[in-house]
């Protein structure tokens, strides 16, 4: 069996290091999260990462989790969130983060999506947005900037693209936050609140893909080029409450954009119900 | 803080050098010699300068890099224990192929 | 069976989730299709009372993943659809194959194809139980053919996906789901339980073996990691090498068909000096044990060959059939499906298949006029 020489004390800790390296490009956004990920764990401590499971799609962040010394499902193309949905029910004690693409969850998805939110699902959703899709060699995605030239859209894309947050906002989520790659310590303080929070959260990140997003769109192959865009374009959502249309174009609103709970959440809901219903019975 | 040393690791590191360009002090800089993926592993510059604000670290996609102080000494004892526990089962499913 | 019962008149969808919950069903999430709706809506009556859950899901691919991922969490899941579902569910099926995670699927089925006839019955999808999934893989498929047979082939159906750790079909038509007739409901049934790891988790190894029975819930330490790419036995992905991936296919593959005569069940009637073999299943054996009857007392030596699993295939057994009879009848409510698997078995014999479409089912003038054919 391969040693590896050297590897991060989380990677220890927490990853199959029979795996690594990961499978990721080098300067991959995932590569990122995954730490964020680990380190709110580690700071959340280990009866929460004791109950975890991880599920995901396919794409490049579905091999996320696959990584992590953990539960994890692998599961179909937009399919995760509805197998999520069967585990939490089955076991609300767990703890449910799910790791989807930009594709996976908004395209072939969506649905999924739309439905786990009107329902409020304690599960987590982590949805890396690199605004391509990636794993099949850079292909258009809703989340692909209008007239940007990829492999499906050889003219430039004329379709418009989705905002995930107020999508999810519409659909009833209650914890939405969007943050980049660049902004680590925010992303981790928000997955920490994500677990914790009851209901169906959202943790939109936009993260670098500088093979294809890079190469492609942005004109940026260098991931450190890259993240000083995402630093640079990233616009704090108070901040950009004051602004107008015209300063926001090209930005990314960050920051956290909804925690209500006001709204209960179902698996409690659900189990409250049968209670009632076996002592009737 | 103590910084004792950095460790990078050679089997890990892609070459993305984003480690480089977090540092605010110019501590890492790009290698000369290249590893088995070829590329210029990064080496430490100037140990001295490391303040252990850790933003290489938050950098790094690939776990390949962590400032050594003597809390991380202990970090890493206690995560190789647990990995270690956790070998036996790759140990066994390898026997298992070789056995096939 | 087992355990006394009291004979009463029940109805298909009655039996369906009476027995489902007995065999140890605690989690169901469908959605509404005709002719499989009442099997929902019974489940969300019954469930809860026994502490399960129910769930009606925004599509026919949901459902079965959350029964997928229910079955994960140590809970015995079920699902039920007809035809349109049922081909929106094949990935998935496919998902539960690969991952080997028990699961039953029960298919209501209606006239296809596509919207078809809604509310009339049809045999169509038998073919599709075994192969309507992208890939090699192996699975079982079982088909009640009355009110007393949904209940025991129920409990038989979540039993072997515990067994051999795969999802199983369960083929109904919409005759039999809504058949109301007498029928000895049993008070217990033999049901296999879910097998507990014996090892600790650093020494668990997830797909070992031939069939590995022990599954852990996810969420209790094991660190399973569950793939829906083809992986090694402990889900590790194969990626490139074809050596291991053969091996791995063969081993999902072998799990079943290598198992065929253990699986593969079948009930003989009038069979010991037939020189014809109806091979029936699902609504038209009811014609043909009235065909067959009406032959004999016409001198006719016939017999009927009921298929309780359709698959796997129990090809040795139509090839001892074929060797004792001259000719083979099979009434089906399709173009003439499982006919195609019988004539493959049955080597030189004569397999004459009897279609009946458009929703109605076989008279057993039809199937004697076949009888008459070959006799």
């Amino acid at each position: 069996m391969r040693r590896l020489d050297f590897a991060h004390y989380l990677a220890k800790k927490y990853m199959r290091t029979e795996m690594l390296p990961h499978a990721f490009c080098p300067g991959c956004g995932i590569g990122i999260i995954q730490r964020a990920v680990l380190m709110a764990f580690e700071e959340l401590g280990e009866e929460e990462w004791n109950r975890t499971v991880f599920v995901s799609g396919i794409g490049c962040s579905g091999w996320t989790p696959t990584y992590f010394r953990r539960d994890a499902i692998h599961a179909l193309h937009g399919r995760a969130l509805p197998l999520a949905t069967g585990i939490k029910l089955a076991r609300p004690d767990l703890n449910v983060v799910v790791f989807m693409g930009d594709g996976d969850s908004m395209a072939i998805g969506g649905n999924h999506l739309i439905h786990a939110a009107r329902r409020n699902i304690g599960i987590t959703s982590i949805v890396v947005n690199n605004m391509i899709y990636s794993l099949t060699g850079g292909q258009l995605a809703p989340t692909t900037p209008m007239y940007s030239y990829t492999n499906t859209s050889p003219y430039g894309n004329i379709e418009p693209n989705f905002d995930l947050i107020e999508l999810m906002k519409a659909s009833g989520a209650t914890y939405l936050a969007r943050w980049t790659t660049w902004h680590f310590i925010q992303l981790k303080n928000s997955v920490k609140k994500a677990i914790k929070h009851k209901g169906f959260s959202v943790i939109e990140v936009i993260s670098q893909c500088p093979t294809y997003t890079g190469r492609y769109i942005l004109r940026k192959p260098d991931p450190r080029d890259y993240m000083q865009w995402m630093k640079d374009n990233s616009v704090l959502f108070d901040v950009a409450k004051e602004m107008d249309k015209k300063e926001l174009e090209g930005k990314i609103v960050v920051g956290e954009f909804l925690d209500r709970d006001d709204r209960p959440e179902f698996s409690e809901l659900y189990w409250s119900l049968i209670k009632k219903k076996e002592v009737e019975a | 803080m103590k910084v004792i040393e950095i460790r990078i690791s050679q089997d890990l590191c892609k070459g993305c050098f984003l480690c480089v360009w977090a540092c605010p002090y110019k501590v890492i800089d790009v290698g000369k010699e290249r590893n088995y993926r070829g590329v210029n592993v990064p080496i430490v510059a100037k140990l001295e300068e490391c303040r252990a604000c850790r933003l290489c670290e938050y950098r790094c996609p690939d776990f390949a890099i962590q400032i050594i102080t003597d809390k991380d000494v202990e970090l890493l004892r206690e995560a190789e224990q647990i990995e270690l526990r956790w070998q036996r089962r790759v140990e066994l499913a390898e026997e298992m192929e070789v056995s096939e | 069976m087992s355990g006394k019962g009291e004979r009463k008149l029940v109805i298909g969808y009655d039996a369906l989730t009476d027995a489902a919950i007995m065999a140890g069903c605690r989690f169901f999430a469908g959605y509404p299709i005709t002719p499989a709706t009442e099997i929902a809506e019974e489940m969300a009556r019954k469930l809860p009372k026994v502490g399960g859950i129910f769930i009606q899901m925004e599509d026919e691919m949901a459902s079965l993943m959350a029964a997928i991922g229910a079955s994960l969490s140590g809970l015995k899941a079920m699902t039920a659809t007809s035809g349109p579902g049922f081909s929106l569910m094949q990935e998935a099926i496919g998902f539960a194959a690969i991952t080997e995670t028990p699961v039953v699927i029960v298919d209501a089925q209606r006239v296809g194809p596509s919207t078809g006839m809604v509310t009339m019955p049809a045999q169509g999808d038998v073919i599709q139980a075994r192969f309507g999934s992208h890939g090699d893989y192996s699975i079982i498929a079982i088909a009640p053919s009355s009110v007393q047979d949904i209940f025991e082939h129920t409990v038989m159906a979540f039993n072997y996906s515990e067994l051999y750790r795969t999802p199983v079909i369960l083929l109904l038509d919409e005759i039999l789901v809504h058949l109301r007739e007498p029928a000895v409901i049993p008070d217990k049934m033999e049901v296999v339980e879910r097998m507990k790891p014996s090892v600790p988790p650093e020494e668990f190894i997830p797909y070992g073996g031939e069939i590995q029975r022990e599954m852990p819930s996810v969420g209790d330490g094991y660190n399973l990691l569950i793939e829906s790419v083809l992986h090694d036995e402990i889900g590790r992905r194969i990626g490139t090498d074809s050596i291991k991936g053969s091996r791995m296919i063969k081993r999902l593959w072998n799990k079943i068909e290598g198992n065929v005569e253990k699986i593969a069940k079948e009930e003989f009637f009038m069979m010991d000096d037939a020189d014809i073999a109806i091979v029936a299943y699902g609504s038209p054996f009811r014609s043909a044990i009235k065909a067959a009857k009406i032959a004999r007392s016409m001198g006719i030596r016939v017999g009927v060959v009921k298929l309780i699993t359709l698959w796997p295939f129990h090809d040795s057994m139509i090839r001892r059939v074929s060797e004792q009879v001259k000719a083979f009848v099979v009434p089906e409510m399709n173009m003439g499906k499982m006919a195609r698997e019988v004539k493959r078995a049955a080597g030189e014999k004569r397999v004459i298949s009897v279609p009946k479409l458009g929703g109605s089912l076989h008279t057993p003038e039809d199937i004697l006029s076949a009888v008459k054919e070959v006799a």
